[in-house]
């Protein structure tokens, strides 16, 4: 018998599902332990294994694959808690991250700071040498200049360092030489060589990808050699997999040498998991996957089925922030969840976030000395959560500390507690509901033609007043909603790309050379897969595909090879064809006149892992009534005694109306008055309006 | 705030920017399919959504010099082809009709839905070359259209049922340089307004005929009101300002003085912008068309009302301009050139428009931004022996700096005002690897930006040279006699200037409009303008002085002596602000304006 676990360690909650041979998933959660990101796993683990009647110890020593999710990266970013990074720039050209692109959203708005550069200008040394756009050296890089600028990094005690050098992708000689200085001259000091993070074109885009990585480089060493040896001391023995931007996932160690794939580790899962769970349900092929943790609230999109990728990722605001230019799932993230703190500004006015109790020491319901009232409380004085049942009992909430703090802000503005609870709901939901809009509205997409696909702990707490607000009729909850990110890992594939730039043009095209550059990309990877191969997959699918362009065009169109044998005038009229058609799909016109060039080769193995087939928890109860009645506040209907549904499952065809709550171990679901919940076939959630609306108006009120 | 509205806001917001969105795809096909590094680096394009009975209507990210007058260019299109039908596509260029200058490409297409004409799309690329008797797009010494020599599309018809009208193109090839880059350009145009053409199909196939029409006057209507309630929040006055162009010599010794009057009636709910008092047409290509100037007022006026107005022929409805024949700024009396109508007159326009708010006192208005179209934006032409063949091409390698405003410091990417950050930049990497150039280095002036309480954004310095053969360099720069001003105690952003260094590595000025050509080993060094500052010095945020000192914006010198800001070095090497000495400094300083 052998398990698969995934993780997801997000900012307040660590996530974890054990799926076992028959399919079947157990959810287990707990608190993210920032100090030590084990504990909380194990503890996570723990919960899940006791539903499986066994002890973690025994799931770990019987797994054979774990894929871990971080938001670690992420986190490390947005509060610019990276290591202290130097930027190696040829001499001339020092504000490549300051001056990035150009491009501006509004031309009238004059408010708006021009941003600071990711690493700051004072970080930044020039580096002699020059290389030519053929790859030729105009001058030679001065060794003992830079020995003396490494020494002086040094000094300044950088802790990484990223070298982007002009023209590094025609001509790696200047970067790989500065990468030995930094060898010999700060020996251990993780460095990042652009052309070998991502060769492409365009000295900003390459830089700033090049920073982001550097910069990553020794908080994530550390962090997943401490995962992976605390996980190996306790007995597992299975691969190690970390969850990346693509919605796929590499090796470990692949990761910690290149952290940059892992900034959207995690919540490019939920996009993954959503679309699974929307096709076995029936429900169309336009998705908005929600993902409501304890920190923030995560939005992406399933668009005719597909995950929406994007290869210009901004860390922030496009052109404000910090360009990530490998294809990563479009999600976008706000700082919203359980954990966000309400507070009262200066004018008087009740806000909530950005800031976040996280989870140590976490809401003041916890108990663990957090003295600001967040979401959670407010849910736990509005009566929404049972604080006897908080991650199905393991964690007992304290009510009155809850109360307290939100009396406290309460007193501020005038207003009895479970009035000022439901406010720090509503602002919550509506910082949500403009996330969605975001990546909805504002690209032309209208939400009510989607179905809304909630995750997270917290989801079921609001989500039924922010569809309401956005018109979606359509709300799918998963039974494993709580561990939406972690589910989607369930589903992930393994997926290794390499690629190499081998310009070659349609009016004298290298056959041997294209040949050769194939039969070479093939083989690194199938040196790499042994992992793959040996142990949890079955033999990978391999795809060639080429970026390639009209002459004069700077930008590249990838696409695949449907056949990639190269032997043949014929093969070659293929290919060109191919890339006409590309265009034309692509830009409305194709220019068959013109000469077209190949530029970057690129082989993608992709190793399906077995996917779980069923995924409920199989055993079922029949029909049932109240478990239990509770006082809740619902805004303008006042407190109401609410029936409250509790199991670890419910039943196919079973119907509450609203207002209840219903309570699952790993996540609660309040059912505002004048909405429905029908359990599915599979056991999952539908939510929608009653078909009588007459107490609508009180819910958003 | 506008009037009640029968569509749902949310179907509201979401079919503008669905329309938005349309735009944002045609310029992402223009951008990617484009040739020259002027479209496919710099994105010096633009696209936009006009309706049937020619009212802007969406435009997204746009350039406002573009986009502005799409609807003079759209009624061209009208009135004159009465047989319109779904395949054609339409070129024009002519500023005689309502474009900008002939530079600018625009390619026009009818979109036809259940047989009727519903809406025209425009995507407007500023070309590499047209054709002109010399290598460039910005032709100041034209001193008139015959000179210039463009070749001009007064909205020519250039696709018929989808098919390329082959006459067109071979003109096109026999007279503009590198005529592959310009087809290639010409390709990239035409499938940007086929991909708007396909998508407003299915937009108008998605909500029908009658929605689309009603959201139509709806949006206009609504836009209208966003501007109206704007103009009501002011006072009643009349702005006055005026500017000047730099020299150009023989023509315009003393430059070209410009003036601008607004009257803003807060009752009417209404701006009237007199450019009446301005000279008489020049005999050079600096002519103003009526679309440039239109939209360097208007550009002016939407950067003091601040964001949130959509800009469309709804929001225009409140603005009236007052042009007068013959005039330089708006009215050009044929044959006058207007090779250089949406950079050089129409930056200063924008700058005295935006800058004749701080009459009204702290808080309003914006400083001058930093303009001139210098050595990083020259039009550089020569041979390539690399391939073979010519190149020609507009760089964008220039920052110039943006102005401060009450807000917040000049944005460095700035470029120009009529681009104000807008565009894209090039990559020193694909300007290597497009033409036989070396760019020796890019690198911003540290405390060059105009002083303020906020600060104008610095300037660039900029070093460049042809690698193989000789580099003609074509450069109309302003901004190297008349700064960019600073405003309500704010100072001027510094002067441009443009180098030659000879292979002994001597550098010698060259005038501010000048055409230069260079031999390898030779380099071409610009210095462009910095932006103007926005409020007294003194005011400023010692912090905020101390980090633009640790960064690199500002010089310990100019902290102490401009700023007044006293810095001292902390016991772990680092520096930091002397409050005290700072408000002594001050105090030395404001006593010594005084005396």
């Amino acid at each position: 018998m052998t398990f698969r676990i995934t993780i997801d360690t997000g900012g307040t909650f660590t996530d974890v599902i054990v799926s076992d041979a028959s399919g079947r998933f157990y959810v287990g959660k707990a608190l993210t332990t920032p100090g030590r990101s084990f504990v909380g796993l194990f503890n996570g683990l723990t919960a899940a294994a006791e539903q499986m009647g066994c002890s973690a110890d025994e799931v770990l020593k019987q797994s054979d694959l774990m894929i871990f999710g971080t938001t670690r990266a992420t986190n490390a970013i947005v509060t610019r808690a990276t290591a202290k990074t130097a930027f190696l720039t040829t001499e001339g050209f020092p504000d490549i991250l300051v001056l990035k692109e150009g491009g501006k959203f509004d031309p009238h708005d004059f408010s708006v700071p021009f941003p600071e550069p990711y690493i700051p200008r004072r970080h930044t040394f020039e580096i002699s040498g020059r290389i030519d756009a053929e790859g030729g050296i105009v001058s030679s890089l001065d060794e003992s200049r830079s020995r003396e600028t490494l020494r002086e990094i040094g000094e300044q005690g950088f802790e990484a360092i990223a070298v982007c050098l002009v023209w590094s992708i025609a001509n790696p000689e200047h970067e790989l030489a500065v990468g030995e200085l930094i060898e010999e001259e700060l020996p251990g000091l993780p460095y990042t060589l652009s052309h070998q993070l991502i060769p492409i074109l365009r000295e900003y885009r390459r830089a700033s990808t090049t920073a982001i990585d550097a910069s990553l480089k020794p908080l994530m060493r550390d962090y997943l050699n401490q995962m992976e040896s605390d996980l190996r001391s306790a007995g597992f023995d299975g691969e190690l997999l970390i969850s990346t931007s693509v919605g796929g996932c590499m090796h470990v160690h692949d990761i910690a040498r290149r952290p940059v794939h892992a900034v959207k580790s995690g919540p490019a899962m939920a996009p993954v998991a959503g679309r699974v769970y929307a096709q076995r349900e029936g429900m169309g092929a336009d998705l908005i996957v929600c993902d409501a943790g304890g920190t923030t609230f995560d939005v992406g999109l399933v668009r005719g089925g597909e995950l929406v990728f994007s290869r210009d990722t901004w860390l922030g605001q496009q052109w404000l922030g910090d360009l990530v230019s490998m294809s990563t799932v479009d999600v976008r993230s706000v700082g919203a969840g359980g954990g966000s703190i309400a507070w009262v500004d200066v004018g008087g006015l009740l806000r909530v976030g950005p800031q976040s109790a996280g989870s140590d020491p976490g809401p003041a319901c916890y108990g663990r000395g957090g003295l600001e009232p967040t979401v959670t409380d407010a849910a736990v004085v509005l009566g929404y959560i049972d604080p006897e049942f908080f991650v199905g009992g393991a964690m007992p909430l304290d009510v009155a500390a809850a109360r307290n703090a939100i009396t406290r802000i309460g007193k501020l503005i005038g207003r009895s507690a479970e009035e000022t609870a439901f406010g720090i709901m509503s602002i919550a939901n509506e910082l949500m509901i403009r996330a969605i809009q975001e990546i909805t509205v504002e690209e032309g997409i209208d939400p009510r033609e989607s179905l809304l696909i909630a995750g997270g702990g917290a989801a079921g707490l609001n989500i039924f007043p922010i569809a309401q607000e956005l018109g979606c009729t359509r709300v799918l909850l998963p039974s494993t909603a709580s561990a939406l990110s972690a589910c989607g890992m369930q589903f992930a594939d393994i997926v290794a790309e390499q690629s190499a730039s081998f310009p070659t043009r349609s009016d004298d095209f290298d056959l041997d050379g294209v040949r050769a550059t194939i039969e070479q990309l093939k083989a690194h990877l199938a040196s790499a897969q042994d992992f793959a191969g040996t142990r949890i997959g079955g033999a990978g699918e391999l795809s060639v595909s080429v970026e390639a362009r009209y002459e004069f065009q700077v930008w590249d169109l990838e696409f695949s090879i449907e056949n990639p044998v190269f032997v043949s005038k014929a093969d070659v009229d293929r290919l060109v064809n191919a890339f006409h058609e590309t265009h034309e799909r692509i830009f409305a016109v194709r220019d068959t006149e013109s000469v077209v060039e190949f530029v970057n080769w690129k082989a993608r193995r992709i190793t399906r892992l077995d996917h779980p087939k069923h995924f409920g928890n199989g055993h079922q109860e029949a029909d049932r009534m109240p478990d239990g009645v509770r006082g809740a506040y619902f805004g303008a209907d006042g407190w109401s005694e609410t029936p409250i549904y509790k199991a670890t499952e419910f039943p196919p065809g079973f119907v509450v109306s609203g207002p209840a709550i219903m309570e699952l171990p790993t996540t609660t679901i309040v059912v505002y008055p004048g909405m429905r919940a029908t359990i599915s076939e599979s056991g999952h959630f539908h939510l929608h309006p009653e078909t009588q609306q007459e107490s609508r108006e009180a819910v958003v009120a | 705030m506008p009037a009640k509205r029968k569509l749902d806001p949310i179907l509201t917001a979401v079919m503008a920017n669905r329309l938005d969105g349309i735009v944002r795809e045609m310029s992402n096909t223009l951008l990617r399919a484009g040739r020259s590094a002027v479209i496919s680096s710099a994105r010096d394009f633009s696209c936009s959504i006009a309706t049937a009975d020619n009212q802007l209507l969406s435009s997204a990210e746009g350039l406002p010099g573009h986009i502005f007058g799409t609807q003079m260019m759209t009624k061209a299109m009208c009135d004159l082809h009465d047989d319109l039908s779904e395949g054609d596509a339409f070129l024009h260029n002519d500023p005689y009709l309502g474009n900008t200058h002939p530079a600018d490409h625009g390619f026009l297409v009818p979109v036809f839905f259940e047989g009727e004409h519903m809406f025209t799309v425009c995507a407007k690329a500023h070309q590499a070359d047209i054709g002109n008797s010399v290598p460039t797009t910005y032709f100041v010494h034209a001193k008139d259209v015959y000179e210039e020599g463009s070749l001009v599309f007064p909205c020519v018809r250039i696709q018929r049922d989808y098919e390329t009208i082959a006459d067109i193109v071979r003109m096109c090839r026999a007279r503009i340089r590198v005529p592959e880059q310009w087809h290639g350009d010409f390709l990239a145009g035409i499938g940007s307004a086929r991909i708007g053409e396909r998508r407003l199909k299915a937009f108008c196939e998605k909500y029908g005929k009658a929605l689309v029409k009603q959201f139509i006057r709806e949006w206009l209507d609504y836009s209208e009101q966003c501007m109206v309630h704007a103009i009501r929040r002011m006072p009643k006055v009349q702005l006055t300002n005026t500017g000047a162009h730099d020299p150009f010599e023989p023509i315009l010794p003393e430059g070209l003085p410009l003036s601008i009057t607004i009257d803003i009636d807060p009752d009417k709910g209404n701006i009237v912008a007199d450019l009446t008092d301005n000279p008489d047409c020049v005999p050079c290509g600096l002519n103003l068309s009526e679309a440039s100037a239109t939209s360097g007022v208007l550009n002016g006026i939407f950067n003091c009302l601040g964001p949130d107005i959509p800009h469309n022929s709804g929001s225009f409805r409140p603005v009236t301009m007052k042009f007068r024949e013959n005039c330089v700024v708006g009215a050009p009396a044929y044959p006058h050139s207007c090779s250089v109508s949406t950079t050089n007159v129409a930056d200063r326009l924008v700058n005295m428009t935006q800058s004749a708010f701080a009459a009204l006192g702290e808080g309003n208005g914006i400083a001058e931004g930093g303009c001139g179209l210098g050595v990083g934006m020259a039009v550089i032409s020569g041979t390539d022996p690399r391939r073979g063949r010519r190149y020609v091409n507009r760089l964008m390698a220039t920052t110039n700096g943006g102005p401060a405003s009450p807000m917040a410091d000049g944005w460095v990417t700035f470029a120009i005002p009529v681009i104000a950050g807008l565009m894209y930049r090039d990559s020193v990497e694909v300007d290597e690897f497009k033409y036989p150039i070396r760019i020796a280095s890019m690198r911003l002036v540290p405390g060059s930006g105009g002083a303020g309480k906020y600060r104008g954004a610095p300037n660039q310095e900029v070093v460049y040279g042809p690698r193989f053969d000789k580099l003609t360099a074509i450069i109309p720069c302003d901004g190297q006699v008349y700064p960019a001003r600073g405003i309500l105690g704010g100072m001027d952003g510094s002067l441009g200037r443009s180098y030659k260094i000879d292979a002994r590595g001597k550098q010698t000025k060259l005038p501010n409009i000048t055409t230069v050509t260079i031999e390898p080993g030779e380099w071409l060094l610009g210095l462009d303008t910095s932006g103007g500052g926005y409020g007294d010095p003194l005011d400023r945020d010692p912090e905020r002085v101390l980090h633009d000192v640790l960064e690199h914006w500002e010089t310990g010198d100019r902290a102490r002596d401009i700023y007044g800001v006293i810095l001292n070095q902390d016991p772990e090497g680092g520096l930091v602000v002397d409050l005290k000495g700072t408000e002594a400094r001050r105090e030395e300083i404001r006593a010594s304006r005084a005396s």
